[in-house]
């Protein structure tokens, strides 16, 4: 069954290129969100199977934004991506929530992996 | 990684980073606190870090890194607590208009800025960065 994913990240940049690395792979990327606040909404719209949130983002921090995504929906797989030097902000949105995180620049092997792993884990 | 598809990515998001931080700082110039515009030139910093980083453009990732690092403090006092603070952001704003020019001239990843890096990594920097103005 193939994997759709919804990605948030506010650079058209990052967005492209995780859609250039996942799709191959089998994902479906079935929505874009540039905000934190359009990443809920896409979420709820959408329900993705897993969603990658970029950390830095206007409007709504990614953080804030897993956190309102999980209150819809407490099974919500989330991939923070973040950048070097960001891991307290990893770890507060772990905390929140967050299934995993990707690291950029990325690797797409270790991206594929990441989500990999997401898909395959129960609710 | 299709390198030409993402520079022109790159080029495109780039120049409107870079316009959008100009903008934010002329009003900064005016008033110091003005937070949406603090937040805005640090979110802009580290997406131009990001896509540095992800094209092999050194110099724009460590220059996008140091200006950022200096945003988030600067966020977390809620104000660009330097009287030259705004003169160090025009400073790294125009080299790094310089790097995005010579990728679109060249296609080469650009050389790094770096009388500007090690002012910066001064804890007297913003006289210095002046002084490189």
């Amino acid at each position: 069954m193939t994997v759709r994913v919804l990605v948030a990240d506010d650079a058209r940049f990052m967005r492209q290129l995780i859609r250039d690395i996942i799709e191959p792979e089998g994902f479906e990327v079935v929505g874009e969100a540039a905000d934190g606040r359009a990443a809920v909404e896409e979420f709820s719209r959408l329900q993705p199977d897993i969603v990658t949130m970029d950390i830095v983002m206007p409007k709504r921090s990614g953080i804030d934004a897993v956190k309102e995504i999980l209150a819809l929906d407490p099974t919500a797989k989330v991939a923070m991506v973040s950048a070097l030097g960001q891991e307290s902000l990893v770890t507060e949105a772990l905390q929140a929530g967050a299934s995993d995180y990707i690291v950029k620049p990325f690797k797409p092997d270790a991206v594929i992996e990441t989500l990999r792993k997401l898909a395959e884990k129960a609710p | 990684m299709d390198i030409a598809k993402y520079r022109t990515l790159f080029l495109e998001e780039a120049t409107e980073h870079l316009a959008e931080i100009g903008q934010a700082l002329l009003t900064l110039e005016k008033d110091p606190r003005a937070s949406a515009e603090i937040d805005t030139v640090f979110r802009l910093m580290h997406s131009m870090k990001g896509m540095g980083a992800s094209l092999g453009y050194d110099a724009v990732s460590a220059l996008a890194h140091r200006l950022e690092d200096r945003l988030g403090a600067w966020r977390k006092g809620g104000r660009i607590d330097d009287a030259e603070g705004v003169a160090v952001l025009f400073r790294g704003l125009e080299s790094l208009e310089r790097m995005v020019a010579i990728v679109r001239e060249t296609g080469e990843p650009p050389p790094p800025d770096a009388a500007l890096l090690a002012a910066l990594d001064d804890p007297e920097s913003p006289k210095k960065v002046r002084r490189l103005s």
